[in-house]
């Protein structure tokens, strides 16, 4: 049958060449497009973790529903040092977030004022690479202020000038305090950028009351595909009835769902090429068969059987899918590799969609060899059922019907 | 009626497989005349059938159809003829397989914009002649292959043409459809008027023709 | 003549069904799917923009030259009042509404927030954009310290209705002024600018807070009946910096570009591919019939006549495709436009980024009318190759063929 289906594909030319072109082209296509829908879901995900979102956090039960200074975390200390043991833990930075108003002469603005550690800090977040003006907080406790610089420029403070932050402090006392611009950063996250500000830990405890304490501690870990198992290793070790430990699908969940939606409609959208190509491949298969219905009589009638003409066809698809499949996939792999290496950039884009969280201009594809297998088992699977009916078609008949047909 | 005049017809002429199919043809069929071009197979019928029936075009010589020379047409004026004045009848498929039989007898009317009335009238007179009156819905396929021939035959008359040519008519007919079909042919030919020229070397169409030109190698050897 | 061509041309469209059926099937599912596809993304689109018309800027938006940039109250617009009333009795206006806006910080007892407190009428919000439809929760209700909050920003104060939260601002002075509101109903605009920070409330209290004058406004924005009243507009009011929604969006703007190329794509693919399906049966069903063919030209039928026929064959496929395509489209479009698609599974994440939970397609006739032509270009099509084949072949030869 397999010899038989080699010449049937040469001899029949041209339902050969567009089944193999549709395979070729579908294959391929559906390749690059995955690759750079999985790539910018994932890099939009992950451009946003770097921003500030720890891969790992760690809080203190009740602060993430109800926050609030009883929901601090009052023994850092203690955590850290278990953290210090955990394999697989790159950097872990302890953060005092609380909110206030900034103000300079006529202007002033809500922030997000936290407190740092400069050095744990810039290994944990990608918060010191995002410096545009100035410096970046030094380890000396001091009054510098490292702030978005679109709260900056809301505020209209330029670098060294001075403004005054009023909040609340640990203890919920009123806390007025001067602070100085020392430093701007640009991370490309607006929401952020309008609203973040930066001071050094030991500064700012004194300011606030709050030392060993902690609203969060963020965690990076080496690897994003280990965040479950160091979660469920750091919850093991801390005293899990006091503190929560939350993954970042957790924290950025409104963005991982809004990624699946856009993956839903992504596949919405190429299984419509897909149907269609489905349809094609079907007829020419259907019209291809229905030509050689008295072949197929005569072959009845010398004896094959039903199966084995429901195996010449399979074979014949088989071999069409395949040899499109084979040349298809390292092209398509390969556009996927080199763009996930050397990824697009369109220039701005970040910038318009800033409210959605696109921080960077980059569009990253996805090279992930599973990905890609799964993508030609579906069009493998599809190339099957294109010929279902055509089979079931031409083993409807009996030999001498076939046989007789015109 | 018509006139053959040194009518010459190469296939491949120039190339080594040159083939000479018809050689310095010089014929006349009259009105109403009921003739037959018998000889061997590849002696040249089916070749001066079709370009008496300018399907093909000749390499030298003229053809003349009542006195006009119709040889050298343009295509859009063979159509003309051949939907006009020329009927033809064919070995096999002859039909449209989609319309009934009462259609495809119509069709050359219907294609000459006869009124529906006259196409009606003629159809059942030919069908009634022809014996198929009782097939005039039925599908082509549903049909003997004598009465199929029938059919062919009552459409190649319906608008009355000149002449009826026929190719191999009863090739593909048992001897009983076969004498049915000449005894029909010879009817339509008496009643109507119409000349009819056979191609075949069938030797009951032999038989009942009036005039039998024989050919060989291309050549008219009697007639 | 012309009905004998029409039924023979409709006989041999349907004389092998199967096959033909397919043909249909493919174009009739694919149409259906493309049109859905595509009222479902432009009803998302056309949402969302009519969302940001109803909840913010109209057609257009009036601000004072430099408010867009500095955001700072002294960069009012002093005479709003009297603009509005002039606006109002323009012909092509539909409404006019006055907004004040100041950013500064919400708080709770236990957390606090960028904020951007906007004063509005809500008599007036209700004419421009049916304000009362973005209710999430609770009620309508901005009197005494009433606020309406934006639904992201209620969840990241964790804000129910009835919570109190204290607004804190500097007020036109330079000086740090708040007031404390209670919260009556939660917002959801699905802008995700200000449902991350929007809190509303009674304009005129907002006026006294920050300290402004009741005649001002930071800005002015238009229901137009008539775009074109945009450039109009701007040649007015040159003093004042005039922008339409897409210039105060322009990610909008993007995105109704990258949708109309996204459809216009699928379009194109989906039409050559169901170009090539009709070609496939096309051609074969012609081939089959040479012979035919060479006895229909023998007996006098001519070659224009018998293209017609082909012609007729092809578009009696092709629009027995689309009549059904366009059928099931409307219907699955119609009810996606009544009932919408629900992801409310996918709620959070929608919301989060200005979609509501529930999309809506929207139906336009062009889905139609472009479909339609392109079938009927791609069945017109689809026979010149099989055409061109019959023309040159000798009708001698054609008759001798066997198949």
């Amino acid at each position: 049958m397999f010899a038989l289906a080699v010449k049937n594909i040469l001899f029949y030319k041209s339902r050969s060449i567009t089944t193999f072109v549709l395979i070729f082209i579908s294959t391929f296509f559906f390749i690059v497009y995955v690759a750079l829908m999985d790539g910018a879901h994932s890099a939009i995900l992950q451009n946003a973790l770097k921003v500030y979102t720890g891969a790992i956090e760690i809080y203190k039960k009740g602060y993430r529903e109800k926050g609030g200074n009883e929901y601090l975390i009052r023994d850092v200390k203690k955590i850290e040092d278990v953290l210090q043991n955990i394999k697989g833990i790159n950097s872990y930075s302890a953060r005092y977030e609380s909110y206030g108003l900034l103000a300079y002469k006529d202007y002033s603005s809500g922030v997000m004022m936290v407190g740092i550690d400069p050095q744990k800090e810039s290994r944990n977040s990608s918060l010191k690479e995002a410096l545009s003006a100035g410096e970046y907080l030094s380890e000396q406790p001091n009054n510098c202020l490292y702030m978005g610089s679109n709260l900056a420029k809301r505020l209209h403070l330029q670098l060294h000038e001075e403004t005054s932050f009023i909040g609340s402090a640990s203890d919920d006392s009123f806390v007025a305090e001067i602070f100085k611009l020392c430093g701007e950063f640009t991370t490309g996250d607006y929401e952020f950028d309008s609203s973040a500000a930066f001071a050094n830990r030991r500064y700012l405890d004194g300011v606030m009351l709050s030392e060993n304490m902690a609203s969060y501690i963020a965690i990076r870990v080496d690897k994003l595909s280990e965040v479950e198992m160091i979660q469920k290793e750091i919850e093991q070790k801390i005293e899990s009835d006091k503190y929560e430990v939350v993954s970042w699908k957790t924290l950025m969940k409104s963005m991982v769902e809004a990624m699946k939606v856009d993956s839903i409609f992504g596949y919405i959208s190429i299984s419509l090429f897909f149907v269609v190509i489905f349809f094609v491949i079907m007829i020419f298969g259907f019209i291809n068969v229905s030509a050689r219905l008295h072949e197929f009589g005569v072959l009845r009638s010398i004896g094959l059987s039903r199966a084995e003409i429901r195996a010449l066809l399979f074979w014949e698809i088989f071999i069409l899918a395949s040899s499109a499949v084979v040349l298809a996939t390292p092209l398509g792999a390969y556009v996927a590799y080199y763009y996930s290496v050397h990824p697009i950039v369109i220039e701005g884009i970040s910038q318009t969609y800033k409210e959605y969280g696109i921080v960077s201009d980059t569009i990253n594809f996805s090279f992930n060899t599973f990905t890609i297998f799964w993508n030609v088992g579906v069009i493998y699977l599809l190339s099957f059922l294109s010929i279902v009916y055509p089979v079931h078609y031409v083993n409807k008949f009996t030999p001498l019907e076939a046989a007789r047909h015109v | 009626m018509i006139k053959l005049e040194n009518v010459e017809k190469y296939f491949y002429k120039g190339l080594e497989k040159e083939v000479h199919a018809l050689k310095n043809i010089n014929l006349e069929i009259k009105k109403g005349e009921y003739a037959v071009l018998s000889g061997p197979s590849g002696c040249g019928k089916t070749t001066l059938l079709n370009a008496i029936g300018v399907l093909d075009t000749i390499d030298s010589g003229k053809i003349y159809l009542d006195g006009r020379e119709i040889s050298a047409l343009n295509e859009e004026t063979k159509t003309r003829l051949r939907l006009e004045e020329i009927g033809f009848v064919f070995q096999a498929y002859n039909l449209v397989p989609v319309l009934t039989v009462a259609e495809n007898i119509g069709f050359i009317m219907q294609l000459r914009a006869f009124s529906q009335e006259a196409i009606k009238e003629r159809v059942h007179e030919l069908a009634a002649l022809l014996q198929i009156e009782s097939k005039l819905n039925a599908m082509p396929a549903t049909l003997s292959g004598g009465e199929q021939q029938r059919v062919a035959v009552a459409r190649a008359v319906a608008s009355k043409p000149k002449i009826v040519l026929a190719d191999e008519p009863t090739a593909n007919l048992d001897s009983k459809n076969s004498k049915a079909l000449m005894d029909m042919m010879q009817k339509l030919n008496e009643k109507e008027g119409v000349s009819i020229l056979f191609a075949s070397h069938d030797a009951y169409v032999l038989e009942s023709a009036k005039r039998v030109i024989e050919l060989y190698d291309g050549a008219i050897v009697a007639s | 003549m012309y009905r004998l061509l029409l039924k023979l041309s409709f006989k041999n469209a349907f004389a092998r069904l199967s096959r033909t059926l397919l043909v249909i099937v493919m174009i009739a599912v694919s149409m259906s799917m493309m049109l859905s596809i595509e009222g479902l993304y432009d009803g998302m689109t056309n949402s969302m923009v009519d969302r940001v018309k109803r909840s913010d800027c109209g057609e257009v938006s009036m601000y004072s030259k430099n408010y867009r940039t500095s955001r700072a109250l002294k960069d009012n617009i002093a005479n709003a009042q009297s603009i509005a009333q002039t606006l109002e009795k323009k012909k092509g206006v539909k409404s006019v509404v006055l907004r004040l806006q100041a950013d500064g910080l919400g708080s709770t007892a236990r957390k606090s927030a960028f904020s951007t407190i906007i004063g509005i009428n809500l008599v007036a919000e209700e004419k421009f954009g049916g304000f009362s439809e973005f209710l999430k929760k609770g009620s309508m209700d901005i009197s005494k310290n009433g606020v309406l909050v934006g639904s992201e920003l209620a969840k990241k104060l964790k804000l129910k209705v009835s919570d109190k939260l204290v607004f804190s601002t500097q007020n036109l002075q330079g000086e740090i002024t708040g007031m404390a509101l209670r919260v009556r109903g939660i917002i959801q605009t699905n802008n995700v600018v200000l449902d991350r920070a929007a809190l509303y409330v009674d304009t005129k209290r907002l006026h006294k807070l920050l300290g402004l004058s009741a005649q001002s406004a930071t800005q002015i924005a238009l229901r137009l009946e008539d775009e074109h009243l945009i450039e109009l507009l701007k040649k007015r009011y040159a003093d004042l910096d005039v922008k339409s929604l897409l210039e105060l969006y322009p990610m909008i703007q993007q995105m109704q570009e990258l949708m109309k190329i996204f459809n216009a794509i699928t379009f194109f693919i989906v039409m050559l591919v169901v170009f090539i399906g009709i070609m496939g049966v096309m051609y074969v069903s012609i081939l089959e019939r040479i012979r035919e063919f060479g006895i229909m030209r023998s007996i006098g039928m001519s070659y224009a006549l018998l293209r017609r026929q082909i012609f007729a064959e092809a578009l009696f496929v092709g629009l027995s495709g689309y009549v059904i395509g366009a059928l099931i489209g409307y219907v699955v479009l119609y009810y996606l436009k009544v009932y919408g698609l629900d992801l409310s599974a996918f709620a959070e994440g929608l919301e989060s980024f200005g979609y509501s939970s529930i999309l809506h397609a929207s139906i336009e006739l062009h889905y139609f009318s472009a479909t339609f032509l392109a079938i009927v270009a791609a069945s017109l099509l689809s026979v010149v190759l099989p055409l061109r084949k019959i023309k040159h072949m000798s009708i001698v030869d054609a008759t001798k063929v066997v198949i």
